[in-house]
Protein backbone atom coordinates (compact mmCIF):
# COMPACT_ATOMS: atom_id res chain seq x y z
CA UNK A 1 0.00 0.00 0.00
CA UNK A 2 1.11 3.52 -0.73
CA UNK A 3 0.69 6.45 1.59
CA UNK A 4 -2.16 8.94 1.48
CA UNK A 5 -2.83 12.31 3.03
CA UNK A 6 -5.71 14.68 3.58
CA UNK A 7 -5.12 17.79 1.48
CA UNK A 8 -8.45 19.56 1.70
CA UNK A 9 -11.32 19.84 4.17
CA UNK A 10 -14.78 21.41 4.12
CA UNK A 11 -17.54 21.68 6.71
CA UNK A 12 -20.98 23.29 6.66
CA UNK A 13 -22.80 24.97 9.49
CA UNK A 14 -24.38 22.21 11.60
CA UNK A 15 -27.93 22.72 12.86
CA UNK A 16 -31.41 22.74 11.46
CA UNK A 17 -30.73 23.34 7.78
CA UNK A 18 -34.23 23.73 6.34
CA UNK A 19 -32.68 26.17 3.86
CA UNK A 20 -31.02 23.49 1.74
CA UNK A 21 -31.59 20.11 0.11
CA UNK A 22 -29.33 17.18 0.92
CA UNK A 23 -27.33 17.68 -2.29
CA UNK A 24 -26.88 21.44 -1.75
CA UNK A 25 -25.70 20.84 1.78
CA UNK A 26 -23.15 18.27 0.59
CA UNK A 27 -21.98 20.61 -2.18
CA UNK A 28 -21.20 23.40 0.26
CA UNK A 29 -18.83 21.07 2.13
CA UNK A 30 -17.37 19.68 -1.11
CA UNK A 31 -16.78 23.15 -2.60
CA UNK A 32 -14.87 24.25 0.47
CA UNK A 33 -12.79 21.05 0.50
CA UNK A 34 -11.90 21.40 -3.20
CA UNK A 35 -10.92 25.05 -2.71
CA UNK A 36 -8.89 24.15 0.37
CA UNK A 37 -7.02 21.53 -1.69
CA UNK A 38 -6.63 23.91 -4.64
CA UNK A 39 -8.29 21.54 -7.09
CA UNK A 40 -11.51 21.35 -9.09
CA UNK A 41 -14.13 18.64 -9.57
CA UNK A 42 -12.22 17.36 -12.64
CA UNK A 43 -9.25 16.36 -10.48
CA UNK A 44 -11.30 13.93 -8.38
CA UNK A 45 -11.00 10.27 -9.45
CA UNK A 46 -13.35 8.62 -6.99
CA UNK A 47 -16.06 9.64 -4.54
CA UNK A 48 -17.45 7.90 -1.45
CA UNK A 49 -20.59 9.30 0.14
CA UNK A 50 -21.63 8.57 3.69
CA UNK A 51 -25.34 8.88 4.37
CA UNK A 52 -27.52 6.77 6.61
CA UNK A 53 -30.77 8.13 5.23
CA UNK A 54 -34.31 7.18 6.06
CA UNK A 55 -35.01 10.73 7.23
CA UNK A 56 -34.21 12.42 3.93
CA UNK A 57 -36.11 10.05 1.62
CA UNK A 58 -33.26 10.07 -0.89
CA UNK A 59 -32.37 6.44 -1.54
CA UNK A 60 -29.53 7.28 -3.95
CA UNK A 61 -27.75 10.15 -2.21
CA UNK A 62 -24.35 9.40 -3.74
CA UNK A 63 -25.56 9.96 -7.29
CA UNK A 64 -27.59 12.98 -6.30
CA UNK A 65 -24.60 14.60 -4.62
CA UNK A 66 -22.22 13.78 -7.49
CA UNK A 67 -24.54 15.23 -10.09
CA UNK A 68 -25.35 18.37 -8.11
CA UNK A 69 -21.68 18.93 -7.38
CA UNK A 70 -20.55 18.49 -10.99
CA UNK A 71 -18.28 15.57 -10.14
CA UNK A 72 -18.96 14.00 -13.54
CA UNK A 73 -19.03 10.31 -14.28
CA UNK A 74 -16.39 9.06 -11.85
CA UNK A 75 -16.98 6.01 -9.67
CA UNK A 76 -19.04 6.61 -6.59
CA UNK A 77 -20.82 4.68 -3.87
CA UNK A 78 -22.69 5.30 -0.68
CA UNK A 79 -21.44 3.56 2.47
CA UNK A 80 -23.29 2.81 5.67
CA UNK A 81 -21.97 1.84 9.09
CA UNK A 82 -24.65 3.59 11.19
CA UNK A 83 -23.15 6.59 13.03
CA UNK A 84 -19.65 5.49 11.93
CA UNK A 85 -20.52 5.79 8.24
CA UNK A 86 -18.37 8.91 7.84
CA UNK A 87 -15.25 7.07 8.94
CA UNK A 88 -16.20 4.15 6.70
CA UNK A 89 -16.28 6.60 3.77
CA UNK A 90 -12.85 7.92 4.70
CA UNK A 91 -11.47 4.40 4.93
CA UNK A 92 -12.87 3.50 1.50
CA UNK A 93 -11.48 6.70 -0.04
CA UNK A 94 -8.13 6.17 1.70
CA UNK A 95 -7.95 2.59 0.41
CA UNK A 96 -8.68 3.75 -3.14
CA UNK A 97 -5.71 6.13 -2.96
CA UNK A 98 -3.33 3.94 -0.95
CA UNK A 99 -3.92 1.04 -3.36
CA UNK A 100 -3.18 3.46 -6.24
CA UNK A 101 -6.58 2.97 -7.85
CA UNK A 102 -7.09 6.72 -7.49
CA UNK A 103 -4.78 9.73 -7.25
CA UNK A 104 -7.38 11.87 -5.55
CA UNK A 105 -10.49 10.61 -3.76
CA UNK A 106 -13.22 12.54 -2.04
CA UNK A 107 -15.08 11.40 1.08
CA UNK A 108 -18.33 13.23 1.75
CA UNK A 109 -20.64 12.83 4.72
CA UNK A 110 -24.12 14.34 4.67
CA UNK A 111 -27.28 13.90 6.69
CA UNK A 112 -30.57 15.75 6.92
CA UNK A 113 -32.38 14.53 10.01
CA UNK A 114 -34.55 17.41 11.14
CA UNK A 115 -37.19 16.98 8.47
CA UNK A 116 -38.46 13.86 10.27
CA UNK A 117 -40.69 14.32 13.32
CA UNK A 118 -38.77 13.61 16.55
CA UNK A 119 -40.60 10.37 17.31
CA UNK A 120 -39.86 9.08 13.85
CA UNK A 121 -36.20 9.94 14.33
CA UNK A 122 -36.30 8.13 17.70
CA UNK A 123 -37.71 5.12 15.88
CA UNK A 124 -35.16 5.21 13.07
CA UNK A 125 -32.32 5.48 15.58
CA UNK A 126 -33.86 2.81 17.81
CA UNK A 127 -33.89 0.47 14.87
CA UNK A 128 -30.09 0.78 14.79
CA UNK A 129 -29.55 -2.22 17.02
CA UNK A 130 -31.16 -5.57 16.77
CA UNK A 131 -34.46 -4.27 15.47
CA UNK A 132 -36.73 -7.20 16.22
CA UNK A 133 -35.39 -8.39 19.55
CA UNK A 134 -34.50 -5.11 21.17
CA UNK A 135 -36.38 -2.19 19.69
CA UNK A 136 -39.59 -3.85 18.57
CA UNK A 137 -40.23 -6.25 21.44
CA UNK A 138 -38.81 -4.43 24.41
CA UNK A 139 -39.00 -0.79 23.42
CA UNK A 140 -35.28 -0.18 23.80
CA UNK A 141 -34.46 3.14 22.18
CA UNK A 142 -31.00 4.31 21.15
CA UNK A 143 -30.52 6.26 24.41
CA UNK A 144 -31.70 3.15 26.29
CA UNK A 145 -28.94 1.01 24.75
CA UNK A 146 -26.34 3.41 26.13
CA UNK A 147 -28.29 3.76 29.39
CA UNK A 148 -27.61 0.06 30.02
CA UNK A 149 -23.89 0.83 29.71
CA UNK A 150 -24.27 3.86 31.98
CA UNK A 151 -26.00 1.97 34.78
CA UNK A 152 -23.51 -0.89 34.58
CA UNK A 153 -20.61 1.59 34.70
CA UNK A 154 -22.09 3.56 37.61
CA UNK A 155 -22.80 0.37 39.58
CA UNK A 156 -19.34 -1.04 38.98
CA UNK A 157 -17.18 2.02 39.64
CA UNK A 158 -19.32 4.37 41.73
CA UNK A 159 -19.41 7.14 39.13
CA UNK A 160 -22.12 9.77 39.62
CA UNK A 161 -24.61 11.22 37.17
CA UNK A 162 -22.77 14.53 37.76
CA UNK A 163 -19.63 12.96 36.25
CA UNK A 164 -21.52 12.22 33.06
CA UNK A 165 -22.87 15.77 33.16
CA UNK A 166 -19.30 17.11 33.25
CA UNK A 167 -18.78 15.72 29.74
CA UNK A 168 -21.82 17.65 28.46
CA UNK A 169 -20.64 20.84 30.17
CA UNK A 170 -17.17 20.56 28.59
CA UNK A 171 -18.49 19.84 25.13
CA UNK A 172 -20.99 22.69 25.29
CA UNK A 173 -18.17 24.99 26.43
CA UNK A 174 -16.21 24.15 23.27
CA UNK A 175 -19.38 24.28 21.17
CA UNK A 176 -19.75 27.88 22.34
CA UNK A 177 -16.38 28.60 20.72
CA UNK A 178 -17.17 26.84 17.43
CA UNK A 179 -19.17 28.95 15.00
CA UNK A 180 -20.13 25.83 13.00
CA UNK A 181 -21.66 24.05 16.02
CA UNK A 182 -25.39 23.35 16.34
CA UNK A 183 -25.43 24.55 19.98
CA UNK A 184 -23.20 27.49 20.87
CA UNK A 185 -24.43 28.00 24.40
CA UNK A 186 -22.55 27.09 27.58
CA UNK A 187 -24.42 24.96 30.10
CA UNK A 188 -23.88 24.11 33.77
CA UNK A 189 -23.91 20.85 35.70
CA UNK A 190 -27.26 22.02 37.15
CA UNK A 191 -28.70 22.46 33.65
CA UNK A 192 -27.84 18.85 32.85
CA UNK A 193 -29.01 17.47 36.18
CA UNK A 194 -32.37 19.23 35.97
CA UNK A 195 -33.12 18.14 32.40
CA UNK A 196 -35.70 15.39 32.01
CA UNK A 197 -34.85 11.70 31.82
CA UNK A 198 -34.85 10.15 28.36
CA UNK A 199 -33.61 6.71 29.46
CA UNK A 200 -32.50 6.68 33.08
CA UNK A 201 -29.78 7.58 34.04
CA UNK A 202 -29.39 9.52 30.78
CA UNK A 203 -31.12 12.88 30.62
CA UNK A 204 -31.87 15.15 27.70
CA UNK A 205 -28.55 16.99 28.14
CA UNK A 206 -26.63 13.70 28.15
CA UNK A 207 -27.79 13.11 24.56
CA UNK A 208 -26.47 14.45 21.27
CA UNK A 209 -29.07 16.27 19.16
CA UNK A 210 -30.76 15.54 15.86
CA UNK A 211 -28.85 17.68 13.37
CA UNK A 212 -28.39 18.46 9.68
CA UNK A 213 -24.95 18.97 8.21
CA UNK A 214 -22.24 17.93 5.80
CA UNK A 215 -18.46 17.59 5.76
CA UNK A 216 -15.93 16.59 3.11
CA UNK A 217 -12.26 15.64 2.88
CA UNK A 218 -9.96 15.33 -0.13
CA UNK A 219 -7.47 12.47 0.12
CA UNK A 220 -4.45 12.40 -2.20
CA UNK A 221 -1.53 10.12 -2.99
CA UNK A 222 1.89 11.13 -1.67
CA UNK A 223 3.09 12.58 -5.00
CA UNK A 224 -0.13 14.53 -5.47
CA UNK A 225 -0.21 15.68 -1.86
CA UNK A 226 3.30 17.10 -2.15
CA UNK A 227 2.28 19.04 -5.28
CA UNK A 228 -0.85 20.43 -3.66
CA UNK A 229 0.23 21.48 -0.18
CA UNK A 230 3.08 22.09 2.25
CA UNK A 231 1.09 20.66 5.12
CA UNK A 232 -0.38 17.31 4.10
CA UNK A 233 -2.03 15.52 7.01
CA UNK A 234 -1.09 11.85 6.67
CA UNK A 235 -3.51 9.08 7.47
CA UNK A 236 -1.22 6.97 9.63
CA UNK A 237 -3.54 4.18 10.67
CA UNK A 238 -7.15 3.14 10.48
CA UNK A 239 -8.53 0.44 12.75
CA UNK A 240 -11.95 -1.05 12.23
CA UNK A 241 -13.98 -3.61 14.19
CA UNK A 242 -17.53 -4.70 14.98
CA UNK A 243 -19.56 -6.39 17.69
CA UNK A 244 -22.77 -8.43 18.18
CA UNK A 245 -26.05 -6.96 16.96
CA UNK A 246 -27.86 -8.05 20.11
CA UNK A 247 -26.63 -6.33 23.27
CA UNK A 248 -27.52 -9.33 25.41
CA UNK A 249 -24.58 -11.14 23.80
CA UNK A 250 -21.97 -8.56 24.86
CA UNK A 251 -19.26 -9.73 27.26
CA UNK A 252 -19.83 -6.78 29.58
CA UNK A 253 -21.26 -3.26 29.62
CA UNK A 254 -18.19 -1.46 30.92
CA UNK A 255 -16.65 -0.64 27.55
CA UNK A 256 -17.01 -1.20 23.82
CA UNK A 257 -14.97 -4.19 22.67
CA UNK A 258 -15.11 -2.96 19.08
CA UNK A 259 -13.44 0.32 20.06
CA UNK A 260 -10.66 -1.52 21.88
CA UNK A 261 -9.98 -3.72 18.84
CA UNK A 262 -10.11 -0.82 16.38
CA UNK A 263 -7.84 1.31 18.59
CA UNK A 264 -5.28 -1.47 18.94
CA UNK A 265 -5.12 -1.80 15.16
CA UNK A 266 -4.86 1.95 14.56
CA UNK A 267 -2.13 2.43 17.20
CA UNK A 268 -0.15 -0.50 15.83
CA UNK A 269 -0.31 0.86 12.27
CA UNK A 270 0.70 4.33 13.45
CA UNK A 271 3.54 2.98 15.60
CA UNK A 272 2.05 4.29 18.84
CA UNK A 273 2.30 2.31 22.08
CA UNK A 274 -1.25 2.32 23.46
CA UNK A 275 0.00 2.82 27.02
CA UNK A 276 1.68 6.04 25.86
CA UNK A 277 -1.21 7.31 23.75
CA UNK A 278 -1.88 10.42 25.83
CA UNK A 279 1.76 11.45 25.52
CA UNK A 280 1.83 10.99 21.76
CA UNK A 281 -1.55 12.46 20.79
CA UNK A 282 -2.07 16.22 20.83
CA UNK A 283 -5.85 15.81 20.84
CA UNK A 284 -8.66 13.35 20.27
CA UNK A 285 -12.09 13.51 18.71
CA UNK A 286 -14.20 10.84 20.39
CA UNK A 287 -17.72 9.60 19.78
CA UNK A 288 -19.84 11.28 22.48
CA UNK A 289 -23.32 10.44 21.15
CA UNK A 290 -24.13 10.19 24.86
CA UNK A 291 -21.99 11.45 27.73
CA UNK A 292 -21.32 7.91 28.97
CA UNK A 293 -19.92 7.06 25.53
CA UNK A 294 -17.16 9.66 25.91
CA UNK A 295 -16.18 8.25 29.32
CA UNK A 296 -16.08 4.69 27.96
CA UNK A 297 -13.96 5.98 25.07
CA UNK A 298 -11.32 7.40 27.45
CA UNK A 299 -10.82 3.88 28.76
CA UNK A 300 -11.29 1.91 25.54
CA UNK A 301 -8.75 4.14 23.76
CA UNK A 302 -6.23 3.65 26.56
CA UNK A 303 -6.12 7.25 27.82
CA UNK A 304 -6.66 5.91 31.36
CA UNK A 305 -7.21 2.53 33.00
CA UNK A 306 -10.53 0.76 33.57
CA UNK A 307 -12.81 2.62 35.96
CA UNK A 308 -10.76 5.81 35.74
CA UNK A 309 -12.56 7.55 32.89
CA UNK A 310 -15.17 9.32 34.98
CA UNK A 311 -12.47 10.93 37.15
CA UNK A 312 -10.91 12.37 33.99
CA UNK A 313 -14.24 14.03 33.22
CA UNK A 314 -14.82 15.13 36.81
CA UNK A 315 -11.37 16.71 37.10
CA UNK A 316 -11.52 18.48 33.74
CA UNK A 317 -8.52 16.60 32.37
CA UNK A 318 -9.94 16.52 28.86
CA UNK A 319 -10.12 20.28 28.47
CA UNK A 320 -7.35 22.04 26.55
CA UNK A 321 -4.26 21.98 28.78
CA UNK A 322 -5.36 18.76 30.55
CA UNK A 323 -4.05 15.21 30.18
CA UNK A 324 -5.49 15.06 26.65
CA UNK A 325 -7.88 17.55 25.02
CA UNK A 326 -11.02 15.82 23.76
CA UNK A 327 -13.68 17.20 21.43
CA UNK A 328 -12.47 20.79 21.22
CA UNK A 329 -15.09 21.36 18.51
CA UNK A 330 -17.98 20.63 20.92
CA UNK A 331 -18.24 16.95 20.04
CA UNK A 332 -21.42 15.28 18.86
CA UNK A 333 -23.06 16.69 21.99
CA UNK A 334 -22.83 20.39 21.10
CA UNK A 335 -21.54 20.50 17.52
CA UNK A 336 -24.34 18.13 16.56
CA UNK A 337 -24.58 14.59 15.20
CA UNK A 338 -25.81 14.42 11.61
CA UNK A 339 -24.97 10.76 11.69
CA UNK A 340 -23.58 10.21 8.18
CA UNK A 341 -21.54 13.43 8.40
CA UNK A 342 -20.10 12.91 11.88
CA UNK A 343 -17.06 10.77 11.02
CA UNK A 344 -16.04 13.13 8.22
CA UNK A 345 -16.60 16.12 10.51
CA UNK A 346 -14.21 14.54 13.03
CA UNK A 347 -11.58 14.23 10.30
CA UNK A 348 -12.05 17.88 9.31
CA UNK A 349 -11.55 18.91 12.94
CA UNK A 350 -8.47 16.71 13.38
CA UNK A 351 -6.90 18.21 10.23
CA UNK A 352 -7.69 21.81 11.21
CA UNK A 353 -6.30 21.20 14.69
CA UNK A 354 -3.07 19.76 13.32
CA UNK A 355 -2.76 22.69 10.90
CA UNK A 356 -3.52 25.04 13.85
CA UNK A 357 -6.34 26.77 12.00
CA UNK A 358 -8.82 27.07 14.87
CA UNK A 359 -9.65 30.04 17.05
CA UNK A 360 -7.02 30.21 19.82
CA UNK A 361 -9.43 29.41 22.67
CA UNK A 362 -10.15 25.97 21.24
CA UNK A 363 -6.87 25.29 19.43
CA UNK A 364 -4.89 22.43 20.99
CA UNK A 365 -1.15 22.83 21.46
CA UNK A 366 0.39 20.84 18.63
CA UNK A 367 3.62 19.33 19.94
CA UNK A 368 3.91 15.84 18.43
CA UNK A 369 1.64 16.34 15.43
CA UNK A 370 -0.74 13.45 16.11
CA UNK A 371 -4.55 13.46 16.39
CA UNK A 372 -6.98 10.57 16.86
CA UNK A 373 -10.59 10.25 15.75
CA UNK A 374 -12.93 7.65 17.23
CA UNK A 375 -16.24 7.03 15.52
CA UNK A 376 -18.79 4.47 16.71
CA UNK A 377 -21.81 3.11 14.85
CA UNK A 378 -24.80 2.00 16.90
CA UNK A 379 -23.85 0.92 20.41
CA UNK A 380 -20.38 -0.28 19.49
CA UNK A 381 -21.77 -2.29 16.61
CA UNK A 382 -19.21 -0.63 14.35
CA UNK A 383 -16.04 1.13 15.45
CA UNK A 384 -13.44 3.11 13.53
CA UNK A 385 -10.31 4.64 15.00
CA UNK A 386 -8.14 6.78 12.72
CA UNK A 387 -4.83 8.42 13.45
CA UNK A 388 -3.82 11.53 11.54
CA UNK A 389 -0.36 13.06 11.62
CA UNK A 390 1.78 15.86 10.28
CA UNK A 391 4.58 13.28 10.13
CA UNK A 392 4.83 11.13 7.05
CA UNK A 393 4.94 7.37 7.64
CA UNK A 394 8.55 6.16 7.73
CA UNK A 395 8.03 3.28 5.30
CA UNK A 396 5.39 2.74 2.67
CA UNK B 1 -44.36 5.15 9.91
CA UNK B 2 -46.17 2.11 8.67
CA UNK B 3 -43.59 -0.17 7.12
CA UNK B 4 -43.98 -2.85 9.77
CA UNK B 5 -45.17 -6.29 8.83
CA UNK B 6 -45.43 -7.78 12.25
CA UNK B 7 -47.64 -10.82 12.26
CA UNK B 8 -45.21 -13.15 10.44
CA UNK B 9 -42.31 -11.87 12.52
CA UNK B 10 -44.18 -12.55 15.75
CA UNK B 11 -45.22 -15.97 14.42
CA UNK B 12 -41.60 -16.91 13.70
CA UNK B 13 -40.57 -15.86 17.20
CA UNK B 14 -43.50 -17.33 19.10
CA UNK B 15 -41.62 -20.13 20.81
CA UNK B 16 -39.26 -17.73 22.49
CA UNK B 17 -41.59 -14.76 22.92
CA UNK B 18 -44.41 -16.83 24.43
CA UNK B 19 -42.59 -19.68 26.13
CA UNK B 20 -38.89 -18.69 26.41
CA UNK B 21 -38.00 -21.73 24.33
CA UNK B 22 -34.84 -21.60 22.29
CA UNK B 23 -32.15 -23.80 20.82
CA UNK B 24 -29.22 -24.97 22.93
CA UNK B 25 -26.05 -26.31 21.35
CA UNK B 26 -25.39 -29.76 22.81
CA UNK B 27 -21.68 -29.45 22.11
CA UNK B 28 -20.75 -26.01 23.51
CA UNK B 29 -23.88 -24.93 25.38
CA UNK B 30 -24.56 -21.70 23.44
CA UNK B 31 -28.24 -20.72 23.62
CA UNK B 32 -30.04 -19.24 20.59
CA UNK B 33 -33.42 -17.51 20.76
CA UNK B 34 -34.35 -18.41 17.17
CA UNK B 35 -34.25 -21.76 15.45
CA UNK B 36 -30.90 -22.34 13.75
CA UNK B 37 -29.27 -25.18 11.88
CA UNK B 38 -25.75 -24.34 13.02
CA UNK B 39 -24.45 -23.11 16.38
CA UNK B 40 -23.19 -19.55 15.98
CA UNK B 41 -20.33 -20.19 18.38
CA UNK B 42 -18.93 -23.64 17.54
CA UNK B 43 -20.66 -24.48 14.21
CA UNK B 44 -22.08 -27.71 15.61
CA UNK B 45 -25.36 -28.91 14.08
CA UNK B 46 -26.60 -30.52 17.28
CA UNK B 47 -29.14 -28.03 18.58
CA UNK B 48 -31.97 -29.06 20.85
CA UNK B 49 -35.12 -27.24 21.91
CA UNK B 50 -34.95 -26.09 25.53
CA UNK B 51 -37.09 -23.92 27.76
CA UNK B 52 -35.22 -21.36 29.87
CA UNK B 53 -35.77 -21.36 33.63
CA UNK B 54 -38.49 -19.00 34.84
CA UNK B 55 -36.30 -17.56 37.59
CA UNK B 56 -33.54 -15.20 36.53
CA UNK B 57 -31.16 -12.65 38.05
CA UNK B 58 -31.23 -8.94 37.18
CA UNK B 59 -27.91 -7.75 35.71
CA UNK B 60 -28.64 -4.22 34.54
CA UNK B 61 -31.64 -2.06 33.66
CA UNK B 62 -32.82 1.30 32.36
CA UNK B 63 -36.07 3.24 32.55
CA UNK B 64 -37.29 4.44 29.15
CA UNK B 65 -39.07 7.81 29.30
CA UNK B 66 -39.27 8.56 25.59
CA UNK B 67 -40.36 5.86 23.18
CA UNK B 68 -42.11 5.41 19.87
CA UNK B 69 -45.72 4.91 19.03
CA UNK B 70 -46.12 1.22 19.79
CA UNK B 71 -44.85 1.74 23.33
CA UNK B 72 -46.07 5.24 24.04
CA UNK B 73 -49.10 4.29 26.12
CA UNK B 74 -46.84 2.46 28.54
CA UNK B 75 -44.33 5.18 29.53
CA UNK B 76 -42.16 5.16 31.48
CA UNK B 77 -41.22 1.47 31.36
CA UNK B 78 -38.29 -0.56 32.62
CA UNK B 79 -36.11 -2.68 30.34
CA UNK B 80 -33.72 -5.10 31.96
CA UNK B 81 -30.86 -7.39 31.04
CA UNK B 82 -31.24 -10.61 33.01
CA UNK B 83 -29.18 -13.77 33.38
CA UNK B 84 -30.38 -17.34 33.87
CA UNK B 85 -28.60 -19.56 36.44
CA UNK B 86 -26.51 -21.10 33.65
CA UNK B 87 -25.43 -17.77 32.21
CA UNK B 88 -27.82 -17.06 29.32
CA UNK B 89 -28.40 -13.31 29.09
CA UNK B 90 -31.64 -11.95 27.65
CA UNK B 91 -33.41 -8.61 27.50
CA UNK B 92 -36.99 -7.92 28.46
CA UNK B 93 -39.32 -5.43 30.07
CA UNK B 94 -39.76 -5.53 33.84
CA UNK B 95 -43.23 -5.01 35.24
CA UNK B 96 -45.30 -5.00 38.47
CA UNK B 97 -42.78 -2.81 40.29
CA UNK B 98 -41.20 0.63 40.40
CA UNK B 99 -37.60 1.29 39.34
CA UNK B 100 -36.73 2.00 43.00
CA UNK B 101 -37.68 -1.58 43.88
CA UNK B 102 -34.92 -2.96 41.66
CA UNK B 103 -31.24 -3.59 42.27
CA UNK B 104 -28.69 -5.53 40.25
CA UNK B 105 -28.45 -9.11 41.44
CA UNK B 106 -32.05 -9.48 42.58
CA UNK B 107 -34.19 -12.43 41.51
CA UNK B 108 -36.97 -11.98 38.97
CA UNK B 109 -39.52 -14.38 37.54
CA UNK B 110 -41.09 -14.52 34.10
CA UNK B 111 -44.68 -13.60 33.38
CA UNK B 112 -46.78 -13.52 30.19
CA UNK B 113 -48.00 -10.04 29.25
CA UNK B 114 -49.20 -7.64 26.62
CA UNK B 115 -46.03 -6.08 25.19
CA UNK B 116 -47.51 -3.36 23.02
CA UNK B 117 -49.56 -2.65 19.95
CA UNK B 118 -48.53 -2.72 16.34
CA UNK B 119 -49.30 -0.71 13.26
CA UNK B 120 -52.38 1.23 12.23
CA UNK B 121 -54.69 -1.63 13.29
CA UNK B 122 -53.24 -1.63 16.82
CA UNK B 123 -52.73 -5.37 16.83
CA UNK B 124 -51.86 -6.47 20.35
CA UNK B 125 -48.49 -8.15 20.74
CA UNK B 126 -47.98 -10.55 23.65
CA UNK B 127 -44.82 -12.00 25.12
CA UNK B 128 -42.74 -12.50 28.24
CA UNK B 129 -41.83 -9.86 30.81
CA UNK B 130 -40.02 -10.13 34.15
CA UNK B 131 -41.26 -9.15 37.60
CA UNK B 132 -39.94 -9.36 41.15
CA UNK B 133 -40.63 -12.77 42.67
CA UNK B 134 -43.88 -13.14 44.54
CA UNK B 135 -43.36 -15.21 47.69
ZN1 LIG C 1 -22.00 -24.72 19.93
Amino acid sequence: MGTAAVVGVGHTQFGQRSDMTLAELAWHAIKEALQDAGITQRDVDYVVTSNVGGWSSEPLPAILVNEYSGLGDVGVMRVEAACASGSAAIRAAYNAVASREAEIALAVGVEKMTESPTLQAVELLGRAGNFFWEFEQFGLTFPAYYALYATAYINQYGAKEEDLAAVAVKNHFYGSLNSLAHFQKKISIEDVMSSRYIAWPLKLYDCSPITDGAAAVVIASEDMARKLTDTPVWIRGIGVASDTSNLSRRQNFLGLASTVKAADEAYRKAGIDKTEAVRRLDLAEVHDCFTIAEILAYEDLGFVGRGEGYALAREGETYKGGLIPVNLDGGLKAKGHPIGATGVSMAVEAVKQLRQQNAKARQADIKNGYALTHNVGGTGHYAYVTIYSLNRPTQS
Amino acid sequence: MSFRIRIPSIWRAKRFLYRLEGYRCSRCGEFHTHSRYVCRRCRSRELTLERLPTRVRLVDYTVVHQATRNNEDNLPFIVGLVETPDGVKILGQITDCEPEDLAPGMELETTFRRIGVDGDANIIVYGYKFRPEIH
